[in-house]
Order: structure tokens, then sequence, then C-alpha cells
């Protein structure tokens, strides 16, 4: 256990120092060739080392900095999906996430004086099956630290501290990068290059990407503080609040005893004067009272874009987290959808390299993702055009929506400071079937031997693989098929039963209240092909030419040796 | 009158909505959402129901 960046009382946080090691290359002269390169060491591109490491795929991770979250600016990130939650479940440090985070489901909108609305996410269905709950707030070092420490017991990754790349060029063999550190530069060459960089990425520029993007003139400050005086652990968002001259508050826990209020500023007003002490003292005891004492943690003053590349594959280098979009902060689309941008190409890339997947699967690394950004970028900018209104309509139809919202249920829905992030769903994938594009929830059911297990260990065992399960009986002409197939092509097979039903001589696990079989969005007697990221593939009811069609294309139209497995 | 929500894309609705006063002066938006209510109202034709969103609509008129 690292402890060295606990928070420490008084000083605000002090973050781990990762000593610079010099790497072959400025030792020996040999140009070395690596099969993927990542770089940037955010939460991005350390969820892609991390998911590449547990895979036993090797990489070098290249970082500027030599510690975890941004020099001066200790806090960025605060609140993590579950979703997120599930694969860093995955990945093997959930439980430090648990232990040093707040769990909340409570959210309040107020306007004015008065409550607007209220929901509490343990009431709604949809979260309550995962192993995970539906949030955790924790400040986005933290996990980033647990992230490096995971990497170092995993191996199989090189992370290279105090590491720049300053030059980038892509050739026909490989992609060449010249790295600055601080004892000299050197050039090493890669396979594939992962582009985490954030969004003042180079690699844009380097490979010619176009970028789709929107600026406005919204402004904000965040406090990051600690109280004499606790308010409730539950996340309270003021479209006008009285005490901030009618303009957005955000007030949220996370790790540590820390709040985060986050303050909407004048359109266009200076950052320098927003974030001055005694201004942001002043803002908080208009808020908290004179009497409450504050301490100040970290103020960090902000105005957001959004921005979306129009590819994320540029020959070698995939670009992904804010190297690839970047969002308002509303709605924690930003790093949980970095997260979810690793996770999607690590088991790809991992497939490619261990021959299980043909390599024209990284081509749905761009339909899949793109997707999402797009999707996300177009939900924070509608928040964002909720919370800044444009003076004259958008204002009054704001008015409108929050005077209707306070007496009618139906209005609520106008009244929007956040579509939460959720796991996208892929509807145009090369490698999507049937059914298929559909996240999997980390959901419980029994083993054969009648103790728990969830989706994310079944995923640990198929190892990399696709998981096929098959709902219900399975008869012997379909058993031998399904054998065939699991020797022919990376797949394993588990038959999941109710609770009396007979087990057919395959591995099964029992699904008594149909959690697993919900969670993989099928009905009826149905088999579901599940990635390591956990999607759905694809869907079917037959064990026939279809299903080994279905393996293949998931694998980027891998060939499957038939012999064994026609009908 | 129905207040449980009704719509399946509210945030898409409301963008939409917003987007068509796009470059309009304040009297061209005004006659514009005047327009956009009688279109309503006719798609709507229950004149029990309208009268209750009317109704309802004027309670906030004075805030």
């Amino acid at each position: 256990m690292a402890d060295g960046y606990e928070f420490a009382q008084g000083t605000g946080y002090v973050l781990p120092e990762y000593q610079f090691v010099p790497p072959p290359e400025l030792t020996s002269n040999a140009r070395r060739h690596y099969p993927i390169v990542i770089c940037g060491g955010g939460l991005t591109g350390l969820t892609m080392a991390c998911s590449l490491a547990r895979l036993g795929i090797d990489a070098v991770l290249l970082d500027e900095d030599n510690t975890v979250g941004v020099k001066g600016a200790s806090s960025r990130g605060i609140c993590y999906t579950q979703r997120s939650l599930e694969i860093f479940e995955r990945l093997g440090i959930y439980e430090r996430i648990a232990a040093k985070g707040i769990q909340w489901s409570v959210g309040r909108t107020f306007a004015g004086s008065s409550e607007v609305y209220s929901f509490d996410l343990r009431t709604q269905s949809h979260y309550n099956l995962s192993r995970q709950p539906p949030f955790i707030n924790i400040q986005q070092f933290y996990i980033e630290a647990y992230l490096v420490d995971r990497i170092r017991e995993l191996g199989h990754v090189d992370l290279r501290w105090s590491s720049r790349v300053t030059a980038f060029e892509q050739r026909d063999d490989a992609a060449v990068l010249t790295v600055s550190t601080p004892q000299g530069d050197y050039r090493l060459e890669a396979a594939h290059v992962i582009d985490a960089t954030g969004s003042h990425s180079p690699f844009r520029v380097w490979t010619g990407a176009s970028v789709t993007a929107k600026k406005g003139d919204d402004r904000w400050c965040i406090a990051d503080v600690r109280f004499s005086k606790h308010p409730p652990v539950e996340r309270h968002t003021w479209i006008e609040a009285p005490f901030n001259d009618n303009r957005a508050v955000w007030q949220h826990l996370m790790g540590d005893n820390v709040w985060r209020i986050d303050y909407q500023m004048a359109p266009d007003s200076d950052p320098q004067q927003n974030s001055r002490e005694d201004v942001v003292r002043e803002r908080l005891a208009r808020q908290f009272g004179a009497d409450c004492e504050v301490e100040i943690v970290w103020v960090g003053p902000y105005a957001y874009k959004s921005e979306c590349i129009d590819r994320m594959r540029h020959g070698r280098v995939f670009f992904m987290g804010d190297a690839a979009k970047v969002v308002s902060p509303f709605g924690a689309r930003g790093g949980n959808t970095g997260v979810a941008d690793a996770e999607n190409l690590a088991w790809k890339l991992a497939a490619v390299i261990q021959g299980r997947a043909a390599e024209s699967i990284l081509g749905s690394y761009h339909d899949e993702r793109h997707e999402a950004s797009r999707q996300n970028v177009l939900v924070t900018n509608r928040t964002a055009r909720f919370l800044r209104p444009a003076p004259g309509i958008e204002k009054l139809f704001r008015d409108a929506a929050i005077g209707l919202a306070k007496q009618y249920v139906f209005a609520r829905q106008f009244v929007n400071t956040g579509r939460m992030a959720i796991a996208n769903p892929y509807s145009a994938s090369r490698v999507c079937g049937e059914g298929g594009g559909l996240p999997v929830q980390n959901v419980s059911f029994q083993w054969a031997n009648g103790s728990e297990g969830a989706v994310s260990d079944l995923l640990r065992w198929a190892d990399g693989r696709l998981l096929l399960l098959l709902f219900g009986s399975v008869d012997r002409t379909s058993r031998r098929y399904v054998r065939a197939l699991t020797e022919a092509a990376p797949v394993v097979a588990v038959q999941v039963l109710g609770s009396n039903e007979a087990a057919d001589a395959i591995e099964h696990v029992r699904d008594p209240r149909g959690h697993l079989k919900g969670a993989c969005h099928v009905f009826g007697h149905s088999w579901a092909l599940l990635r390591p990221d956990a999607y759905v593939a694809a869907t079917g009811e037959a064990v026939d030419a279809a299903l080994v069609e279905s393996v293949s294309r998931s694998l980027g139209a891998l060939e499957i040796e038939s012999s064994g497995v026609e009908t | 009158m129905k207040t449980e929500l009704n719509l399946k894309d509210a945030d898409g609705f409301y963008e939409r909505l917003l987007d068509a006063h796009a470059g309009f002066t304040p009297e061209q938006s005004q006659l514009m959402n005047a327009r956009l209510i009688l279109l309503l109202a006719n798609q709507l034709g229950d004149d029990e129901v309208l009268a209750e969103c009317i109704e309802a609509a004027r309670q906030f008129a004075a805030i």
C-alpha cells in the first residue's frame, strides 16, 4: 500500500512521486520496437495500461510528470459511475476506491429558495442489480495512484515517468516517437500508439486530425473545502442560487471529508478575480454562513469547451479520453468515458497481439467509441445550454420549465442539471451482431456449488476470450457443436440454468432470479455472446452456423477452422 | 390534462424547440411560439384538456 498520497490535514494533498528510471534506450544506443506505447499517465492512459497488464500484454507508458493528478491542481474529476466502478473491479482496485470514496444516491435540485425535485438512485431498479453502487465520489488522483500500484503488481507495463513525447512520425513499418527526459532524449518505435495526453494533445497536429469544437462564455470556479459544519451526503444542485447571484451551484462530497462546491460565475468573467482567496471565502460565507469554519483545500476556476475528434484512429495512433473528446463536467461524462475508451480498446489490441482476433477488429474502436463520444458531446452541450441559456427566448423557456417543474412531474424532465454518464450502447459497430452492442451489468448468480458469483468473475475466468452463455437446456448435438467451437475459436461456454433445471454436461451456473439473463438483454431459450469489456457481441436462439458467424464477426472476421463446427 | 411525462425524448424536444428560435428577433420568437401553440392545440383537439392547460399555465402569471 502506497499511503504517501493520503490527505494531510491543513496542508492540502501530498501526492506520490515516482522516480525516473533511465530506460535501456539511454544506456545503449539500440532503437527498440514495442507493440504498444501509451502516451499520457492520467486516468485514461493508466486504465489502458492496467487493462493491458491484466491481459498479460507488454506496453510502455510515457508520462511527462512524475506524479498523479496535475501539479498544483490535485483535484479534477470526482464522480465515478457504476460502469467505471465495475471496470475498476475487474482491474482489481475497486476495494480501495470503495474504502476511500463516498457513496451517494440522493440528488436534489433547487431553484431560488425551493426544491424543484429530488431523486434516490437506490429506488431506480436498473442501478440495483450490480455488485457496484450507482456512484462513488473520490478525488481522481486517488484512482490514478491505485492504478499505478496495481500496474506495478501486475508487471508487463514499463511506467516511464518524467518522459515527454516531443516529436512523432508515422512510417510504413512503425511509429517513431522522440522522448525528452531529465537525462536526455531518445527515440523508440511502436506498432500501436495510444494517445491519452489530454485535451492539449500534440498528436492531433502531428496526425492532422480534424476536430469539431464549440466554446462558450460560461465560467465556473471550484472551491474544494472542509467544514466545521457538515451538509448532508447528497448531491445538491442549484440552478438559480440566491446566495450566488441567482447563478448555478453544485455541492458534492468526496474522500477525506472534502466537499466540492462549484460556483457558476458571470459570463466571460475573469478567472483571476473569481479565484482570489478573499473572494472565494466571501462566496462560501454567503452560502454556509459567516460562522462556518472553512478550510480551503483547492480552488480551481475553469471555462469549458466541447470538442470531438472526427476519427478516433489515425493510422497507428488511437485517440482516447480527453485527447479524443472534451466535454463540460456536467453529468460526469469526461473521465468516465475515458475509462470506457480504454476498456474498449485494451481487449481488442490484446486479442490481435495474441492472435485471437483479426486486425480489422481495431476499426471497431472508432465505430463504437466515436458514437459514444458524439453522444456524450451532444448530451453535455444540452446541459450547458440549460445552465447558461442565451438571454431572451432560451432564458424564457428555462423560467417556464422551472416554474412548471415545481408543480408538475412532467416538466422535471426539462430541468437539465446534467444527465449522468451511462455505458453508451453501440448501434453501428462492424463487430456487433443481432442484439449486440449493449452493456452488461455486473449482476450476481450462483456457481454450480451454490456460492455467489458475478459477471466480472465469469469475464476474469474467460481471460480475454469471448464468453458464450447458453440459457436453458442444451441438446447433445448442440453440446458437440459448442465443444467444437470452443476448441476452434477463443470462446469459453457456460450454461445458465434456473433453480431446478438439470445441467447438460457443460460448465454451468444458476440464475434463479433471472438477473444474468436480464443483464444480457435476452429472453426465452437463447444464447448471448459476451465480450471481455462486458458488452454483448451478439445474441441468438439456435446453436448453429449463425453462432459461429457471430463469433467470427465479433473478432474482426476471424477465420474459424470450420471442420469441427459444421452442422 | 396529463401531468406525468409523456415525451419519449424530452431533452431532444427541448433542444429542437430552442434551435427553432435561432436567429429570430424577440417579436419573431413570440409569433413563432403563438403559431406553435395553435398548431399543438389543433393536434390535441380536446376542448376540456385545452381549457385545463390554459388554466394551469395562467397560474404562473405572477411568477
